[in-house]
Parts: structure tokens; sequence; C-alpha cells
């Protein structure tokens, strides 16, 4: 471990004499592209749309760029950060466009490893065909308060795949029409989890790796009207664990968790889609862009055919109590601003290409969940999987975490703490102040020299 | 010289320099991703290390490992080993079955464990469903995650100390049981005054390697609790991988996995120390 972080800086960041802190320019117009065979490369995690993504490129960019071939480097969903940020101390990477997290953009920028496309954005794409959110939850730093793109702040990305939660309900168990609130939610899935022995009433994330407990949180927090932070403020402490932010957290802890399954305590995005296919789950969460795998007759045991199950199986948009914001997922493209000066020209060729209209909407027929209005709205999208239209009517709901370098410091504490109170190694209470005052530690202590980080 | 200088070069490169390097880095503020001067800050980052409260949890959460798991293994290794060592016929073939484990990868070993051990879907509780007993959440609950790792890394790794002891065994001249079984001497009587003080010597050496090894566990506790529940089963090893790549904070990291060289270091020297004491006794 040592040696790894030790050769990490000696080959990278210890030559350079002065600290980056702005993200370099990439043109604003794409220079000429190299006629020679090229491989775009792109580093995700692994999971569907990483393939799709890949099957997609492949098929339909080479129309257009013969010579061109698109990988995708997939690792596992824990090593995603580690994976790509490893690489950018290293100052060279295997990739050309790294896919991140909205919450990584700031790390990303902060360190310039990315680089800013204002100037191509301005030139090549048609910002106005975009919700405004998404555009800047995919692309932009630092965030404005609103959640809105500010149209003077700076872009380093570009939506790639939108997503949030969708509810999975068995209409077989607790009928056709979905819970509104999430109070009848808990209810009914209390309900169904009595009357049928051996299934439980909910699923959802706990794991303790990546954002897993904390996207749970966060969701539950904002629907009961709490809040992550002041952003104005930089507070955490006082804001978080507030009346609010305690009565999420003794809803998830003690009303939600008594109804999962026993020892569901790791579980993430597979375990939960493996509860639902096994019909041991009366009510689930998901990702939307991680669920087509519940519709494969392969995969499930709800039926035979696609058909029947989907007759068992409904999904809508997460219900709604003191407020109606949903979790924003997701992730944006990046170029890398340690590729050659090709791969770049092609990264935003790439990228020109694939935010056009009509392309989206082949991206949406394919499997993706994609951002512009347009292809959102289009029959492409909607008729190509039951979940979404889910996406379609979230998306003016959604909200975001933290959007700043100290996100993947700030994540774990949630993630650990969350999981602890899930799993009954720490008391509710205990856990959400822990959380308040180890993330108001994390960001009063950034930019101080020395000790930081445990 | 010349033979061994590209060895020398070799070990000079990826071992002495990155220590080295890592020593310096380790006195300051330097941060990997963030790039920039790295400022000399004297010992504060050990200081902050030494007096964190999460680090003290982590160290206490690696010793119950440590000595949870090694002593399991002795013991195991040991009686595994004596009864192998009994045997004459078929020793090879057992010998050779029981080091299986031992040869496997430890993300492999996590991984096959993880689906046994699932609480919902896992071999281990569907027998003891069978037996009547209840469902038990291994991997979820604070005492039975660590239990778990102990449990999985004795699996794999009481064959070494099995091994390690079956040379000793094997090595101890028949002429003294001999002498014993023509005193009449009782079967406990030969463990204690011949088998034992003559095992006991390279058992120790096991140990150490042993207790080395698992002081540094990372493997297992990634791929099966990920830290969790919460951090209880976080040991320093992980906890040294969270400073380093999640918050990139390399100067502390670099304190961080130097503190625990020389921990390593401190405690073998005097472990060494009474072996050789034994030796001489």
């Amino acid at each position: 471990m040592l040696l790894v972080a030790t050769t990490l800086t000696a080959c990278g960041g210890g030559e350079d004499d002065d600290a980056k802190v702005s993200a370099p320019k990439a043109p604003a117009t794409i220079p000429e592209l190299t006629k020679d065979p090229l491989t775009l490369s792109f580093i995700w995690f692994d999971w569907p749309p990483a393939h799709a993504l890949e099957d997609f490129a492949n098929a339909e960019y080479k129309k257009e760029r013969p010579n061109a071939t698109i990988k995708v480097n997939t690792v596992p969903n824990a090593n995603w950060h580690d994976a790509m940020f490893t690489q950018f101390a290293a100052h060279k990477t295997d990739f050309d466009i790294a896919i991140l997290d909205s919450q990584h953009i700031g790390e990303a920028v902060t360190n310039g490893n990315i680089l800013d496309i204002t100037d191509f954005v301005k030139q090549n794409i048609d910002v106005a065909a975009y919700n405004p959110y998404l555009l800047a939850a995919y692309g932009q730093f630092p965030q404005a308060e609103t959640g809105k793109r500010d149209e003077n702040a700076s872009l380093y990305g570009l939506p790639l795949l939108g997503d949030t939660w969708t509810m999975i309900y068995r209409k077989d168990l607790i009928g056709d029409k979905p819970p509104q609130t999430w109070d009848e939610m808990i209810s009914a899935a209390a309900r169904c989890q009595a009357d049928n022995p051996g299934v439980s009433g909910l699923a959802f994330h706990q794991a303790n790796g990546s954002d897993a407990a904390a996207v749970t949180y966060n969701t539950v927090n904002g629907i009961y009207g709490g809040n992550l932070w002041d952003s104005k403020t930089r507070k955490i402490d006082g804001v978080i664990n507030d009346a609010a932010g305690q009565e999420a957290m003794d809803v998830l802890v003690n009303k939600m968790k008594p109804l999962t399954a026993k020892g569901s305590g790791n579980w993430f995005i597979d375990e939960v889609n493996a509860a639902v296919a096994q019909g041991k789950a009366c009510i689930a969460f998901n990702w939307i862009a991680a669920s087509g795998g519940l519709l494969d007759p392969k995969q499930s045991t709800l039926g035979t055919t696609r058909k029947q199950i989907l007759d068992k199986l409904g999904f809508a948009t997460l219900p709604s109590q003191k407020t109606n914001l949903v979790p924003l997922g997701g992730m944006g493209m990046h170029v890398s601003a340690y590729s050659s000066k090709a791969n770049q020209a092609e990264a935003l060729n790439f990228m020109k290409w694939f935010e056009r209209a009509d392309i989206q909407k082949k991206w949406a027929a394919a499997g993706g969940v994609p951002s512009r209005t347009d292809a959102l709205q289009s029959p492409e999208f909607l008729n190509a999987g039951p979940f979404n239209q889910v996406y379609t009517d979230s998306v003016p709901r959604m909200r975001d975490m933290w959007n700043v370098p100290e996100y993947a410091r700030l994540v774990n504490i949630e993630n650990t703490n969350v999981n602890a109170a899930l799993n009954g190694a720490k008391k509710p209470k205990d856990a959400l102040d822990d959380i308040a005052k180890e993330q108001q530690g994390v960001l009063d202590s950034s930019g101080r020299k020395g000790g930081g980080g445990l | 010289m010349a033979f061994i200088s590209p060895a020398l070069l070799l070990l000079l490169a990826m071992s002495v320099f990155p220590l080295l390097w890592a020593l310096y880095l380790s006195f300051t503020d330097y941060s990997a991703t963030r790039g920039g001067p790295a400022n000399f800050i004297g010992f504060g980052n050990y200081t902050a290390i030494l007096t964190s409260a999460q680090v003290h949890q982590r160290a206490l959460t690696t010793l119950i490992y440590v000595v949870g798991a090694v002593a399991l293994q002795t013991v195991l290794g040991f009686g595994i080993a004596y009864l192998i060592s009994r045997r004459t016929h078929g020793r090879g073939a057992l010998t050779t079955l029981f080091l299986v484990p031992m040869m496997l990868s430890p993300v492999v070993v996590g991984l096959f464990w993880r689906f046994m051990l699932d609480a919902q879907f896992g071999v281990v509780n569907s027998m003891l469903g069978s037996l009547g007993l209840g469902q038990v959440e291994w991997l979820t609950r604070q005492r039975t995650a660590l239990l778990s790792l102990i449990v999985v890394d004795t699996w794999q790794w009481t064959p070494f100390i099995m091994l390690i002891a079956l040379a000793g065994l094997t090595a101890v001249p028949k002429y003294l049981y001999e002498a014993a079984s023509i005193d009449r001497a009782s079967e406990w009587f030969r463990f204690r005054t011949i088998t034992l003080p003559l095992v006991w010597p390279l058992l120790l050496i096991a140990v150490m390697f042993r207790g080395i090894e698992a002081f540094r566990l990372f493997d297992l506790v990634y791929i099966l609790t990920s830290g969790g529940p919460g951090v209880s089963t976080e040991t320093l090893s992980f906890h040294v991988y969270k400073v380093a790549f999640l918050g990139f904070n390399t100067g502390t990291a670099s304190a961080y996995g130097i503190l625990m060289v020389l921990v390593v270091i401190v405690l073998t020297q005097l472990y060494l120390r009474y072996l050789n004491k034994l030796k001489e006794g």
C-alpha cells in the first residue's frame, strides 16, 4: 500500500512546481481529427449501461468515424473513484474520457485533471435543449446554489447517462396503485410482509461501500424536509442533524429497516435486484439505469416472459412526504487533461456527436437514459422501458449531494455511519451527530496543512 | 558485484526509493492529486495519527483480529499437524489436501466465503437452518463480522502453521520416543517433554510470520465487509488505504505507513530476542 502510494507520487505530482488550481481549457472548435486508427477509451464502473455504451458507440459512432474504436474500461463500483483519481494523481491516464459522478467534478477540476469545455460547449452544444439542472449537475463547477446552470459559470462535462431511483412494487401483492406518500409506502410494505411470509416488505441500498447507504439516507432526508448542508456558509453540523434530519434517520432505521430481509445490511444494486427478481421483496428502490435486468425472464422467478413479469412488477416515482425530492444519479463525460491531443480532439468530437438530438434518441432506444429534454419526452425513450416515464417525471424533483473537492471523504463518513446505524453498530442519533461533526471537520480542515484526512 | 547489480538496482528502484520517498513525504503536507510543493510540517502527521481516536479504534480492531486469528490458527495448525504426523499411510495426500486453501488467492477466498456467509442465501445459514438453528447475520453485525474475518483467515492460513509444525514434528529424533517408551512414559509426558519443546521454536517462527501478515490484513476486509458494519472491522491497513486514496492525503498516509512498518519492526525485534533467548536456554 505504502509503495503504491509513494510510487504514484514519485511518478506524478512531484514534478509540478506550481499547484494546479483550475482545469486546462479545451479548444472552442474541434481540432482536425486523425485519419489513423484510434481507440477512444472511457472509464466507468461495471454495470449494464457501461456495456450498452460500448456496444452502442461502436455500432453508431463508427458510421461517422470508421477509424475510431470505443473501449469502455470497467472497474468494480467500489474502486471507481480510486481507479480514476490514482491515474489522475500520476498525471497519466489510460482513458480519454472519465465518466465522473457529479460530485467528483470538484475534485477533478481543482486538481486540473479534466478539461474546461466552456468554450467548446458554447460553440457546439445547444444548451437550451437540456433541463438546466441536469446540465449543471453533470458539468458545472462550482455548483450554483439554485442547482440550475449558471450561464456565466464554467462547464467541465456533458451528460452521458441520467438516473434517479425508481420505486419497484409488486402489483400482485400490494395492488396496482403505488403508494403516494412515504408513510403509505411503509404501511403497505408492513402489510405485505405480514401477509406474505418469506417476502420482506422493503429492499434498498444499505452497503458500506461506494455511496450506497449514504444515498439512501440522503433520499429519506430530502423527503422529510431535511438538508445535507448549507452551501453558502459551508455548515453541515446543525443542518444535517436538525429535527428534520433526526426524523429521517428515525424513519430509516426504526421504521424501514425492520421491514428488510435479515442480513441485508450489505445490499447494494445487485442484491436489491436479486431480491426483486426472486420475489423476495414487496417494495424496492433502485437506480433506473440498473433496473433493466429485472425484466429478463432468465434472471427472474416472477414469470417466464417479460409480460408475465410486468404483470407483477410496477415502477413508480418515489412517494413524497414533506417534500417530493428524489436523488440525482447518473454521470457526465469529462475529457482527461492527460490524454493525447489527438484523443482529446476525438473525445470532443464524440461528445458533440453524442449530444445530438437524433443520437440521444438512439441512445435511449439502446437502453441509455438521455438528458436532452426532447429525447426524454420522445417515444423512443418512453417506450424503451417501463421505468423510463418514471425518470422523465422525476427530473424536476431531483436533488444532488455536495459538489465539492472533499466529496470522497464526506461520502465515506456518511456511508459508514448510516451503515453502522442500519446494522445496529451505532444509535441512529449518534450516527447522525457523528456524520455532522466529522463532515464539518473535513470541510473546515480542507486546506489546512498536515494531519487532515484521518 | 556486476552479476547482482541488475537485481540490486531493481530492489533500489522498487523498494528502497519508494520507502525513502515515503519517509520524506511523511514530514510534509503533500497531496498526490492537489500537486504543488510539499511543505515541511515536522512531526505534524505523526502527532495527528498517534493522537487520533479513529486510529486507536482501528488499532484495537487490528489487535483483536491478529491475536484471535493467529491463536486459532496456531492451535488448529499444530493439532492437525500432530494428528497427520502420527499417520503412516496417506500422510502426503492429507497434507496436500489441507494445503489447498493456502494456495488460493485471498480475493477468491473472500468472494466465495461472502456467498457462503450470506444471511439469506448462504450455505452456512442453510446448514444452521436444517439443524433447527436460526439465521445468523455473519457479515452485518458488529461481533459476528469480526469473528467471520477471523474464521475465514483461519480457514485459509491454518495450513501454513500446519506445514511448519509438520516439518518440526517429523524432524524430532525417533530415538527419543523409543527411549521414552522403554521408560514406559505416558503419551502426555512424551508430548510435554519431547514433542512440544522441540517443535516450539519452529512454531514460534510460524506465528511471527502469520502475525506480520495478519497485521497487514486488507484484502479479506475489502471483499467481505468493506470495514463494516460502520467501521467495526476496519483494520489499520484498510484505514490507511482510505486516507491515501479517498482523501489523497499523501503525507498523512505516508506517515501512517511508516508507523505501521515501525510497529512491525519493533515487535519483530522483541520477538526475535525472545526466540534467541529460548534457543540459548
